[in-house]
């Protein structure tokens, strides 16, 4: 490959790892919010993200409705589901157990098991994948090809951070959320609905991560067995941004697509998880709170 | 004599009587009752392989009836009908063996038919080997299967490796001069892989520079690997996977602007999941079946390949696919050994034994093409013979379009040309 070829592959990376960047900010940004505030880590994300991806694919092709539209009645669809099973979950985490939290744990793994497993008996190994009026579009910049697709995740990524930002540092409802991030007992005292806001946000964090798998149908195919992939991600993204950070999740995010983007192109696909972990067990011995961890 | 009714007497004659009855009534049974080939299937007919299962059933199925149809296999110039009996694998390797010895046990087969994939393949024939029942496996790729040098199993299907292999060379042969270089990828998974190397074979057989080789974990974004590709440009991109890396990697190509000038994979190409999510996308893609419908391959029993097509489309509604066609052509090897082992069934363990040697010599036509078994080597009992198709996506359809010999159309190159 001559050195014209070689810089072109190189600025191509650079736009793939940003790209990719966005839709793993867009899978995290409401794992780490119900972090924050329930002290919950939902391994069910990976299998929310999964049903949105599907549940797009039946929306597309049974009522013709375009992916991007999609995604608000997606939203609306797992905000509801989640503000209805927030109870239960809130119930786990603040049972007498001697550790709630592990409980949690086990719980929304249960429930990730539960979603895997009715998928496959519903879906089988099918992979579905949906075709959006973006689909194949892309923006020449130069020698550089921009899918439309993706740039889009990464619009909606900031848009989703903003909206979050906006709800929680300007509603009465964020203030409630902060203050219950901050200590969920004094919240109470102060007259704060802890279980209804609990619950909310365990909507909120549902509906945006279904909202990711209807990003990720569109531009790669969900199938039963991608969930866990995904709960990997939004793990480790987590952990890199600093549990419970959502300003975090975007530098943690980016630093990740670029990670993996770079590691594939140059070093090799076959060696990227094993790189980027590596990396981030390292880079989590240096910042042990993540990037930026410091809550909410 | 007295007529009077004498109770001893009626009695004595009773348990005479009924004693000859009990003692004869076996004799008169089996007199009356024709004997039957016993046949056991283990496949997935339940769990996540069931849908390839079920086109396994229906491809013993279809050979079961049609050979009923005439009174059963011919040996010694009598006729045998054959009974199906059925195991379901689960789609789990430890369910399929526990169905193949409850089908030898219970059910006491003469023979069996092989599961779906190739692991609960791997995990029966074991099973088949203790017990000394012959297995043809209709379905079977990865080499695997194979290299365990199963004693027992046969079968039908050329494993990937060798599929892979030939249709790359056949490919290549087509395109001549246009074709000189080529890149593989393949998910890093066992069978994926296998059909990757079978591929990166077939281009060194064939002369064609090799530019990348490039093994990716399952679900990772492709966006690297086929950036990678669209800089180096090869004539010939071939890709080992299931059906949701090939829908990936279409998607991936399609939004970073990049048509390869032809892109061959294997397995799932042909499926209508694959057209109906790639959509014309999936037109001009290659892929490689070992058996269509067009071929010119026949037998006496169903006719030609396309009449085959025909019989199984009347019967269950779909056109079949390679599996389901090597799983009736099972049937005729069967029919072919016993025919030659020349005992009338039940089969021994040592009759059996006899029988798995006579199909080890099969060497017949059909209308799935010729069979005749590896002897020896890494393909050990696995029919090798069959010429892989290359066919090609024209608008929805699958057309083959090499060798010459089962060409309907022709080869579009560079795909993004009009295909």
């Amino acid at each position: 490959m001559d050195k014209e070829y070689e810089l072109d592959l190189f600025l191509q990376t650079l736009i793939n790892g940003i790209l990719i960047g966005g839709i793993l900010i867009c899978l995290t940004i409401g794992f780490q919010l119900t972090f924050g505030v329930l002290h919950v880590i939902d391994f069910a994300v990976g299998g929310w993200t999964m049903l949105g991806g599907y549940t797009a694919y039946w929306l597309v092709t049974l009522a013709g409705i375009e992916p991007f539209i999609s995604i608000f009645l997606v939203f609306a669809l797992f905000l509801l589901i989640g503000r209805g099973l927030g109870p239960l979950i809130y119930r786990v985490r603040t049972s007498r157990y001697a550790r709630p939290d592990l409980m949690a744990l086990a719980f929304t793994f249960g429930i990730f098991l539960f979603m895997r497993g009715g998928a496959l008996w519903l879906w089988s190994y099918n992979s579905r994948s949906v075709e959006s009026v973006l689909s194949g579009q892309f923006l020449s910049l130069g020698p550089v090809t921009v899918p439309l697709l993706r740039l889009s995740a990464f619009i909606m990524a900031v848009l989703f951070s903003l909206g979050l930002f906006i709800l929680l540092y300007r509603s009465r409802f964020g203030m409630a959320v902060r203050a219950l991030a901050q200590n969920r007992d004094h919240a109470g005292l102060m007259g704060v609905d802890v279980k209804r806001i609990s619950a909310w946000v365990y909507g909120i964090y549902t509906g945006l991560t279904a909202s990711a798998g209807v990003l990720i149908a569109t531009i790669y195919s969900v199938n039963p067995t991608v969930g866990i992939r995904y709960t990997l991600f939004a793990f480790f993204v987590a952990v890199l941004a600093g549990l419970g950070s959502v300003g975090g999740v975007l530098v943690a995010g980016l630093a990740l697509g670029l990670l993996e983007s770079y590691v594939a192109t140059y070093i090799g696909a076959r060696y990227s998880l094993l790189i980027v972990f590596g990396t981030l067990y390292l880079a989590l011995l240096v910042a042990p709170k993540g990037v930026l961890g410091r809550g909410i | 004599m007295s007529d009077k009714f004498s109770r001893r007497k009626f009695l004595r004659n009773s348990l005479i009587g009924t004693g000859a009855m009990t003692l004869g009534f076996p004799a008169l049974n089996v007199s009356a009752q024709e004997h039957k080939i016993r046949c056991g299937v283990v496949t997935s007919l339940s769990g996540a392989n069931r849908f390839g299962g079920n086109l396994t059933r229906r491809g013993y199925d279809l050979w079961a009836e049609e050979i009923n149809k005439l009174g059963g296999i011919e040996i010694a110039g009598k006729r045998y009908p054959v009974e199906m009996f059925y195991g379901d694998a689960q789609s789990r390797p430890a369910s399929g063996a526990d169905a193949a010895e409850r089908l030898i046990i219970q059910d006491e087969v003469d023979v069996l038919f092989g599961p779906y994939t190739s692991g609960v393949t791997l995990a029966v024939q074991p099973i088949s080997q203790k017990y000394r029942v012959p297995m043809i496996s209709g379905s079977a790729e990865s080499p695997n299967v194979w290299l365990a040098k199963p004693a027992f199993n046969f079968g039908m299907i050329p494993a990937v490796d060798l599929t892979t292999d030939k249709s790359m060379v056949v490919l290549a042969e087509k395109l001549g001069d246009r074709a000189k270089t080529a890149s593989v990828i393949g998910v890093d998974e066992p069978f994926s892989k296998e059909t990757a190397e079978g591929f990166r074979k077939g281009a060194e057989e064939a002369d064609l520079e090799m530019l990348s080789y490039e093994l990716f974990p399952a679900n990772s974004d492709l966006s690297a690997i086929v950036s990678k590709l669209k800089a180096a440009n090869p004539d010939i991109v071939a890709v080992g996977g299931h059906e949701s890396v090939f829908i990936n990697f279409v998607n991936t190509a399609k939004a970073l602007n990049y048509r390869p000038k032809a892109l061959i994979m294997h397995y799932g190409v042909t499926s209508a999941a694959f057209i109906n999510e790639t959509g014309a996308e999936s037109n001009g893609i290659l892929g490689v079946s070992v058996w269509t419908a067009g071929l010119p391959y026949k037998d006496e029993l169903f006719g030609t390949a396309s009449d085959y097509s025909d019989l199984s489309f009347s019967r269950w509604g779909t056109r079949p696919d390679y599996t389901e066609a090597a799983c009736s052509a099972s049937g005729l090897v069967l029919q072919d050994a016993a025919r030659r082992l020349g005992k009338a069934p039940p089969w021994d363990q040592e009759s059996r034994s006899q029988l798995a040697k006579a199909i080890e010599e099969t060497d017949i036509e059909t209308f799935y093409g010729p069979v005749g078994f590896a002897k020896e080597g890494s393909h050990f009992h696995n029919n090798t013979k069959p010429v892989p198709v290359v066919i090609q996506i024209k608008n929805g359809d699958v057309v083959p379009v090499a060798p010459e010999n089962a060409a309907k159309g022709e080869l579009a190159y560079p795909i993004n040309e009009k295909s």
